[in-house]
């Protein structure tokens, strides 16, 4: 097993609705990505995957647990700020919704430029423009669309744009917020690809985000699963589509279709009940590499 | 790393290219164009004007247009002609002065509302809103009666300390929207600092949508100088504006000179109209839908 | 999160209004003694350039001026609280009587002109809508903008030019003819001139207001719904797109109140019509204190409130206004 590159440990985030509500977004979440690993993190809307990827990107600071990121403690603002560069340059986060995380009234070539203009990083192909129309047809995209708008892309372009932007930072850690979601199903296809792509050629970690497991099952190496703000799985892929070991995760696995009507009809189907989730459990290991969430009833 | 990414299934697209259109087209040309002859001899007034515009020709007071005084001659025997571009140069000089500061008010306070926690923003928004709620004119009538004597400084300072409300509000909305969009804290993530999202992300967004109400304050500006002049509280007569040539206008009443209140009258309406039009065609760049009905 | 308790809501907006039109006194009254100016002069006219120091002392004294500005404001609210505001250092009457006298014409002048204006407001708005980018269209928008562009003042002098010093057709000042203060004909000959500056002014502006609002309310889905349901064209405008518009057509009402009423006040002083206009022009003019305290409070006091029913109306009537707030500050929390 290589070497740790993103330890979370223990991550747990409020948000504050008003005096009275409190929303538990992430619960004593704890996981490891390594070096050149894919990590998968699936659960249904609203289970704190997002949250989780802000905090590991500083946009939120989490209420209590710490991330270390080679070693750095990113959640004290002290070690943050000695790392501050490497940090944000050696992170990049990937939206989910193109749209909005693109500046309407920026220009593609101003868009990729932008982190290298912000971090002042030399760049290796002479100027800004040439950098954005090398990290343009890596994406796949020619440099006619250099001096286009986002709103004149479509949503997989822009997808495409947004991992440029990314990537022209030479990141080690790449947090992909659904970056699929919004997608068409072909599109999906492509950028999925180009994730696999930029793994495999860059070496880059991925921590990716996605409800759609069949394409967690395609890309990534290991899984983590998500329920109302707590990991109750992680396993390798393989392991976990084999052998799931939580409730939850057995009925998560249960809504990928076989493409085979035979089959679809006679399989026995897992019914989660959300009464049954017992919040104050323990990851126990079972497996190496596979952790379960234990409740205390069970 | 040099290799290109071979995509499946797609071909690289031509960009479609845009319908030319002429450079002139659906822009209010007349109106630059008469607001440019009007702002251009008022600016070079001193070159063709024919008389002394402060010189009280009281032999020849109170003449209607005629070949020597082509616009006739006011109470107190000034030139007309003369004034009007002289006075000119003085009226859209508040009127751009004002709105210089209104608008330096107006995107100071509302991006410092928009990011501040939201106690403080919702203090600078009441405060906006009361001071947005009393009628301007009024508020400049009597803050201009409480300091007293005007100068053109003075003058340019009232309208623009009261003009800044709605600007503000706009500013301010846009800057909330935007501080929490995702590419603005995708920025963050990179390591932008505040000054670079102000300059790159927050700025070109709501330029676009203050810059039609800039233009609109301009010709509240000059409006509002000419009617404070006229009520005789803006400037005095001795210093020659569209407004303090208007405020002769109740003695020219009395004597039925008319050319005194028409002449000034009908440049600051035009004035006012030509602003009028390129505000208008500023607020209509924005895209437009097709009507169900 | 959403309010529930009405009493608590009205409450606590009766709270707002009454906590702004305190923090306006207090802002008034602080910039009126700052300001330069002699407000001995109003009261005493000419004869304060006469006086002696010791004379000049005394009347200072009668009429509170040597304390500090404070005291004087707590003296002045403890007094306003019991309904003195004091007496109108240039009328030499009570601030209230004076206004009292005045406020009737006001009235008058702002009421009618009020009904008037967005009545027309709305027929023109729909018109306009109905025929969007018809030449009737055109027309009333070219129209609108060029008069939105002439200032009360002059479009009222040119008024006065033609009507009255030319054609002798109409009066050119005041409220009634001497000795005729009871003749409601001899009145409303002399409302003409004015109301008719106060409609121009203003139609325009709501009629545009309403016409965008309908063409924005055109373009809605449901439109398109209920075209393909067969419904015509009429009964869409009427039944669905004009109702849809109405809480907008009514806080607009609400809100333009304050600004028809600053634009009756120039046009009152343009015209000599003895209403609150003229009176707080003269007061702001003259010094005196006590009457433009109590004037401007009173305007500011109308403004608020009928912001505040804008206010109400809006969230009355589109409980989305409120929620959106409520996401707002959950983001604000968020991300600040």
């Amino acid at each position: 097993m290589s070497e740790i590159l993103l330890d979370v440990q223990g991550l747990t985030h409020h948000f504050r609705l008003s005096k009275s509500a409190v929303i538990k977004a992430v619960d004593d979440v704890s996981f490891q990505i390594h070096e050149g690993e894919i990590f998968g993190l699936v659960g249904e809307s609203g289970s704190g995957k997002s949250t989780v990827a802000r905090c590991v990107m500083n946009v939120h600071k989490p209420s209590a647990g710490s991330i270390y990121y080679q070693g750095i403690n990113t959640c004290d603002p002290a070690q943050f700020r000695k790392n501050r560069k490497l940090l944000q340059t050696s992170r990049q986060f990937i939206f989910q919704d193109s749209t909005s995380s693109l500046n309407q009234r920026m220009r593609v070539a101003d868009i990729i430029a932008e982190p290298m203009q912000i971090n002042h990083v030399k760049t290796p192909r002479g100027s800004d423009r040439e950098e954005a129309a090398f990290q343009l047809h890596y994406v796949g995209l020619d440099r006619s669309y250099l001096d286009k708008y986002p709103s004149e892309l479509s949503g997989g372009m822009r997808q495409r744009v947004t991992i440029a932007r990314a990537l022209s930072m030479e990141p080690r850690l790449l947090v992909a917020d659904e970056p699929i979601a919004s997608l068409d199903v072909s599109i999906q296809a492509q950028i999925i690809n180009l994730f696999a792509h930029c793994n495999r050629e860059h070496g880059c970690s991925i921590l990716f985000i996605a409800h759609d497991l069949a394409v967690v099952k395609y890309l990534c190496h290991r899984v983590g699963v998500m329920y109302q703000g707590k990991l109750v799985e992680v396993a390798p892929t393989r392991e976990l589509f084999e052998n799931p070991l939580h409730p939850y995760t057995k009925s998560l696995l249960d809504a990928i279709p076989i493409p085979d009507p035979r089959l679809e009809r006679a399989r026995v189907w897992h019914e989660f009940d959300p009464e049954q989730f017992d919040r104050n459990g323990t990851m126990v290991e079972v497996k190496p590499g596979h952790l379960v969430l234990k409740g205390e009833k069970a | 790393m040099d290799n290109q990414f071979v995509q499946v299934g797609i071909r690289p697209i031509p960009a479609p290219q845009a319908k030319k259109q002429k450079w002139y087209q659906g822009k209010p040309l007349v109106s630059m164009a008469v607001l440019g002859v009007i702002v251009i001899s008022c600016l070079l007034c001193d070159l063709f004007i024919p008389k002394d515009p402060t010189y009280m020709d009281l032999y020849h007071a109170n003449l209607a247009p005629c070949a020597e005084f082509w616009f006739g001659t006011d109470t107190m025997g000034r030139d007309i002609f003369s004034m009007i571009f002289y006075g000119g140069r003085i009226s859209l000089f508040i009127g751009f002065f004002a709105t210089v500061i209104s608008t330096a008010i107006a995107v100071v306070f509302g991006a410092v509302s928009g990011l501040m926690p939201k106690w403080l923003d919702d203090v600078l928004m009441r405060l906006s809103e009361i001071i947005l709620s009393i009628p301007n004119l009024l508020l400049i009538i009597f803050v201009q009666a409480i300091l007293g004597k005007a100068n053109v400084l003075s003058i340019s300072l009232v309208i623009g300390i009261t003009g800044w409300a709605t600007i503000a509000k706009v500013v301010r909305t846009e800057v909330r929207q935007i501080r929490s969009a995702e590419y603005v804290v995708a920025s963050r993530c990179m390591g932008a600092g505040f000054f670079h999202i102000l300059w790159k992300h927050l700025t070109p967004n709501f330029v676009s949508s203050i810059m039609f109400m800039v233009v609109m304050n301009i010709r509240g500006a000059i409006g509002a100088e000419s009617t404070l002049s006229f009520m005789g509280i803006g400037l005095p007569l001795e210093i020659i504006s569209w407004g303090s040539m208007l405020s002769l206008s109740e003695k020219a009443l009395l004597s039925g000179s008319w050319w005194l209140i028409l002449i000034p009258g009908v440049f600051l309406v035009v004035t006012l109209l030509c602003v009028t039009n390129i505000g208008n065609y500023l607020r209509k760049c924005g895209n437009r839908k097709v009507s169900n009905l | 999160m959403i309010r529930k308790n009405p009493y608590i809501y009205y409450g606590r907006k009766l709270l707002a209004f009454v906590l702004s039109v305190f923090i306006l006194s207090v802002a008034v009254f602080y910039i009126a003694r700052l300001a330069p100016g002699d407000p001995l002069v109003s009261y005493y006219g000419d004869r304060v350039e006469r006086m002696s120091i010791e004379e000049r002392q005394w009347a200072e004294e009668k009429l509170g001026l040597n304390d500090p500005i404070y005291v004087q404001y707590i003296r002045w609210i403890q007094n306003a609280v019991k309904g003195d505001f004091g007496i109108s250092f240039k009328y030499k009457m009570d601030v209230l009587e004076v206004i009292e006298s005045r406020l009737g014409n006001t009235l008058i002048l702002g009421g009618i002109g009020f009904i008037l204006i967005f009545a027309g407001a709305l027929g023109l708005g729909i018109l306009c809508a109905w025929k969007e980018d018809g030449w009737l269209d055109k027309s009333i928008c070219k129209v609108g903008t060029i008069t939105s562009c002439i200032p009360e003042f002059w479009l009222s002098l040119m008024l006065i030019l033609v009507f009255a010093v030319n054609l002798h057709l109409l009066p050119s000042s005041g409220a009634y003819s001497v000795g005729h203060k009871n003749d409601i004909a001899d009145r409303a000959v002399h409302l003409i001139l004015p109301m008719t500056v106060a409609v121009i002014d203003h139609l325009w502006y709501y009629a545009f207001m309403i016409r965008n609002k309908l063409l924005e309310e055109v373009r809605a889905d449901y439109v398109l719904l209920a075209k393909s349901k067969g419904l015509d064209k009429k009964r869409i405008m009427y039944r669905h797109c004009l109702r849809n518009i109405m809480p907008s057509y009514l806080s607009l009402m609400a809100i333009s109140v304050p600004h028809i009423l600053g634009g009756t006040y120039i046009i009152e002083t343009v015209f000599s019509y003895p209403g609150i206009g003229t009176l707080s022009y003269e007061s702001a003019r003259y010094q005196d204190y006590n009457l433009m305290m109590v004037l401007c409070i009173l305007t500011g006091a109308v403004v608020i409130l009928f912001n505040m029913i804008a206010q109400i109306i809006n969230e009355r009537i589109d409980p989305r206004m409120r929620e959106q707030e409520i996401v707002e500050t959950t983001e604000v929390t968020e991300i600040g």
